[in-house]
């Protein structure tokens, strides 16, 4: 058994309880419970689940080739079940993975977390399908001049240009609606008051409010009459001294109050209303309600706070909110980057924007940079990591020994598909950076833990500790060995994948 | 003539220096061929061929050897490369005529050049340089090794490379369809089997005939298999069809002929029943290898273990295979008695990805990598080579 956050056991024993492990151990040494199911396998070899934490699994061919996404297109939306056999992630053993697409869209959107299930199906998960935007900082292979190359890494910066004023306005609509609610509530209350005044020469009669009649304010001033006249607002805490009001009785103040109600309800969901509304109810003593978004209450002195103005709400921009939550440290910034220069421009600008959470993808370059990737802290997701040279101008790059340099700068790294047609080719990758120097352990780590921890996922996912899901992986032989075979997958403790 | 009285002493004198640094290898593992597999293996390399295995070394010989000790290493014979151009296409197809079957590859042989040196990264030790499949008779392969001062030729005259696939069929010279390429070899077949014939050609031809040499033809499309299997049966030998991009679905006739393919490298991205063919073919006893670029030769063996293939046969592909479809099975491929003292040193085997090249040895001599100082043992004492 490999729990991956500590040293293989020898005839181990997980015990899982529902949806989550809850002791792992070596057997005799846990407490297996009477009656528990057991599954024993002799030979085998058990991990967590695989985490592949870039995929495109689930997603339409099409979108490829879709430049039209930005940073407000979600890809949890146009996942589907898919039949063919490269999508049965959890057939490979993966139990959780992170879905983009390689578009050639400059933004791409945001990518969703997912947990594959039996048959090539997927559930999002919870709260984390979306959960990251993705960036796209590379021009490919294709032969470029830099500073053609340069132009687009500035292209990116300028992504960010504009946001303190989004979010100011943002943040001035926020503040002003709680100054509109804070209004409006005095607002209402004072009319409140003010009816709750008028009743309480009566004494008798119920005011349907909880707040305390006979406070001395007058209740009968006609809606929205600060609106009209040229009175001076009374101070809050102290209510205009009016004559004594007319006395309603229970059906009228009970049809007033909600007329009242009603024209204010209308008023706040009018923010500019040109002319006053009409109330349906019928008006206390024949007055006339005052017009609702006329002139300001401060002409009216004696009428009570005035009626605020609903205020405007700034136009929505779903790619500026992800930026938002990128520079909050909500969401992380995905920059596929290839080359030395596009990865040193994207950690430009991580520190130009202070960027908390940045993931570089594929970053074939980055043995060139791994220290400063590392004081950068940001993380790495490599996606092709097999003995396959790459072509000119790559082919300076060594895949398999990237991963071994990335460890040894200290560079959280997680090692990927990158497409689902390699799905069942996660461990094999894994394998050949241990060709390339990497100790097997931490091979073992980049395609559980790390990305785990990437994702924002390890309090729940990445090894085999009590309190995670229960999703384990039971192979016939090590998992880096090439003939190793998949027999068990459980995901959440469901079998998802079973060999026949 | 100076040079022909000179250079038997040269020889001689060479033998005798290459007979006084006989090697010993020993190794946790040594694999001498698929089917033979030495635990904590050794074998004795004199004048750069494998002159004893495992208990038959002598004591004394093995006293006096300088060891090389691999430790918990896995020794395995160096990769064969079959048919390839090493980069120079160019010069290895007359493509004006399309029958040169006599034409040398070796002859258009460049020892220096860069993908030939590169060859020992990817663990291969030999390759089989062909004439390109752009001619319908392109002429006679040979097999080449790097080495670390340029490459060399190891037999010069192998196969006769023949062509049937698209390639070959060259719209600017005759024939330009695949009915006239196979009449072509048709009838040069006939002439040659016809005792009045003469000339380079047919001389070529015949001996191949004759299975004094090995006939390699290229074919991609089904029909092209089908008419390259109808050639090696109408004219009696046992054809290698190289490339075979549609041999699934002619695997019964393959094996009916007893042919042996060698097919395109294998990609991740491929359909599943193509990553399960050379499982196939070695469920039906079709022997096979793989061409393509030699950096990918390794994956496409472990690709294809991945999917189902068993390790021994993975492992012929990359070595024995090769060498036995071109008839040269005695001089590389295996490291038995004999043969050239061509291996790699792997961190483990070399089908698990996480196996790492530690080394390579052409003819005795290495040619890449280094072993560590704890493995790498060359001993300076004679009783140091002895365990």
């Amino acid at each position: 058994m490999h729990p991956v956050t500590g040293p293989a056991i020898e005839n181990g024993v997980v015990v899982i309880r529902g949806e989550r492990i809850v002791a792992v151990g070596k057997k005799g040494e846990i407490d297996v419970p009477q009656g528990a199911v057991v599954r024993s396998f002799p030979t085998g070899h058990v991990y967590p689940g695989l985490i592949d934490a870039a995929t495109d699994a689930y997603t339409d061919p099409s979108l490829r080739g879709d430049g039209s996404s930005d940073g407000g297109t979600a890809f949890v939306d146009d996942l589907r079940k898919q039949d063919s056999r490269v999508h049965d992630l959890a057939a490979q053993g993966i139990t959780t993975a992170y879905v983009t697409v390689r578009s050639p869209a400059f933004v791409r959107g945001q990518g969703a977390i997912v947990r594959p299930k039996k048959d090539g199906g997927f559930e999002p998960w919870s709260g984390k399908d979306k959960a990251a935007l993705q960036v796209r900082m590379t021009n490919g292979p294709g032969r470029s001049h830099a500073l053609e190359r340069q132009q687009q890494l500035q292209q990116a910066d300028g992504l960010f240009e504009g946001l303190d004023e989004y979010r100011k306005a943002l943040t001035d609509h926020e503040d002003a609606l709680k100054k509109y609610d804070k209004e409006f509530a005095d607002y209402l209350a004072f009319h409140q008051k003010k009816k709750d005044g008028d009743k309480k020469p009566e004494g008798d009669k119920p005011t349907g409010s909880n707040k305390p009649a006979g406070d001395g304010k007058p209740a009968d001033a006609p809606a929205g009459a600060g609106q009209g006249g040229g009175g001076n607002d009374p101070p809050k805490d102290e209510p205009p001294k009016k004559d004594p009001p007319k006395q309603l009785d229970g059906e009228q103040a009970a049809a007033f109050e909600a007329a009242l109600l009603t024209l204010l309800e209308a008023i706040a969901q009018d923010p500019k209303p040109k002319e006053p509304p009409k109330p349906d109810a019928p008006k206390p003593d024949g007055q006339q309600p005052a017009p609702a978004g006329g002139a300001p209450a401060a002409e009216k002195k004696d009428e009570g706070p005035k009626r605020p103005t609903y205020p405007k709400a700034p136009s929505k921009e779903p790619q500026r909110d992800a930026l938002l939550k990128v520079l909050d440290g909500e969401l992380p910034l995905r920059v596929e980057a290839h080359r030395p220069d596009e990865l040193r421009a994207a950690l430009a600008l991580q520190q130009a924007r202070k960027v908390p959470v940045l993931v570089l993808e594929q970053a074939y370059g980055a043995a060139a940079l791994a220290d400063e990737i590392a004081k950068a802290g940001a993380a790495v997701v490599l996606t092709e990591c097999l003995p396959i040279p790459f072509e000119p101008p790559y082919d300076r790059f060594d895949a398999t020994k990237l991963p071994a340099r990335l460890a040894a700068a200290g560079v959280p790294f997680a090692i990927a598909t990158g497409r689902a047609s390699w799905s069942s080719l996660l461990p094999l990758q894994a394998a050949a950076a241990v060709g390339g120097g990497l100790a097997p352990a931490e091979a073992l780590r980049a395609i559980t833990l790390t990305p785990a921890e990437i994702l924002g996922v390890a309090k729940d996912a990445g090894s085999l500790q009590p309190g995670k899901y229960a999703d384990v992986l039971v192979t016939d032989r090590p998992l880096f060995l090439t003939d190793s075979r998949v027999l068990l997958v459980l995901g959440k403790g469901n079998a998802e994948y079973e060999v026949k | 003539m100076l040079r022909c009285t000179l250079l038997p002493t040269a020889l001689v004198g060479l033998a005798a220096t290459l007979s006084a640094q006989d090697l010993l290898v020993r190794a946790k593992t040594v694999v001498i061929a698929p089917d033979a597999v030495l635990a904590d293996g050794r074998f004795l390399v004199r004048a750069g061929k494998v002159a004893y295995v495992g208990q038959d070394v002598p004591a004394d010989a093995a006293a006096k050897a300088t060891a090389i000790d691999c430790g918990d290493a896995l020794v395995v014979p160096g990769f064969v490369l079959p048919p390839t151009t090493l980069g120079r296409d160019r010069d290895l197809a007359e493509a004006a005529l399309p029958f040169t079957p006599d034409l040398r590859a070796v002859e258009a042989f460049d020892p220096w050049h860069e993908e030939l040196a590169k060859l020992p990264h990817g663990g291969f030790t030999s390759a089989i340089l062909s004439p390109s499949p752009r001619n319908i008779a392109g002429g006679l392969g040979a097999l080449v090794k790097p080495g670390a001062g340029g490459g060399s030729v190891a037999a010069p005259d192998l196969h006769l490379a023949l062509s049937l696939n698209a390639a070959a069929r060259n719209p600017e010279r005759p024939p330009t369809s695949l009915m006239g390429a196979v009449d072509l070899l048709r009838s040069a077949f006939a002439q040659a089997k016809s005792s009045a014939a003469a000339g380079p050609d047919v001389a070529v031809l015949r001996s191949a005939l004759q299975g004094n040499r090995k006939i390699a033809i290229a074919a991609d499309t089904l029909s092209e298999i089908q008419q390259a299997l109808d050639l090696a049966r109408d004219f009696g030998f046992d054809a290698v069809i190289v490339g075979a991009r549609d041999a699934d679905k002619a695997l019964d006739r393959l094996v009916a002929q007893r042919a042996a393919v060698v097919i395109g490298g294998l990609a991740p991205e491929m359909r599943l029943a193509q990553l399960q063919f050379p499982a196939r073919l070695a469920e039906a006893g079709v022997p096979f290898c793989f061409t393509g670029r030699p950096d990918q030769a390794r994956l496409s063996a472990a690709l294809a273990v991945r999917h189902g293939l068993d390790r021994k046969s993975a492992w012929a592909a990359l070595s024995r295979a090769p060498a036995q479809m071109f008839g040269v099975a005695g001089q590389v491929g295996a490291l038995r008695q004999g043969c050239a003292a061509d291996f790699a040193v792997w961190s483990g085997d070399p089908l698990d990805l996480g196996s790492a090249l530690r080394a390579v040895y052409v003819d005795g001599a290495r040619v890449h990598g280094e072993l560590p100082s704890a493995a790498a043992n060359p001993a300076s004492s004679p009783a140091a080579g002895v365990r």
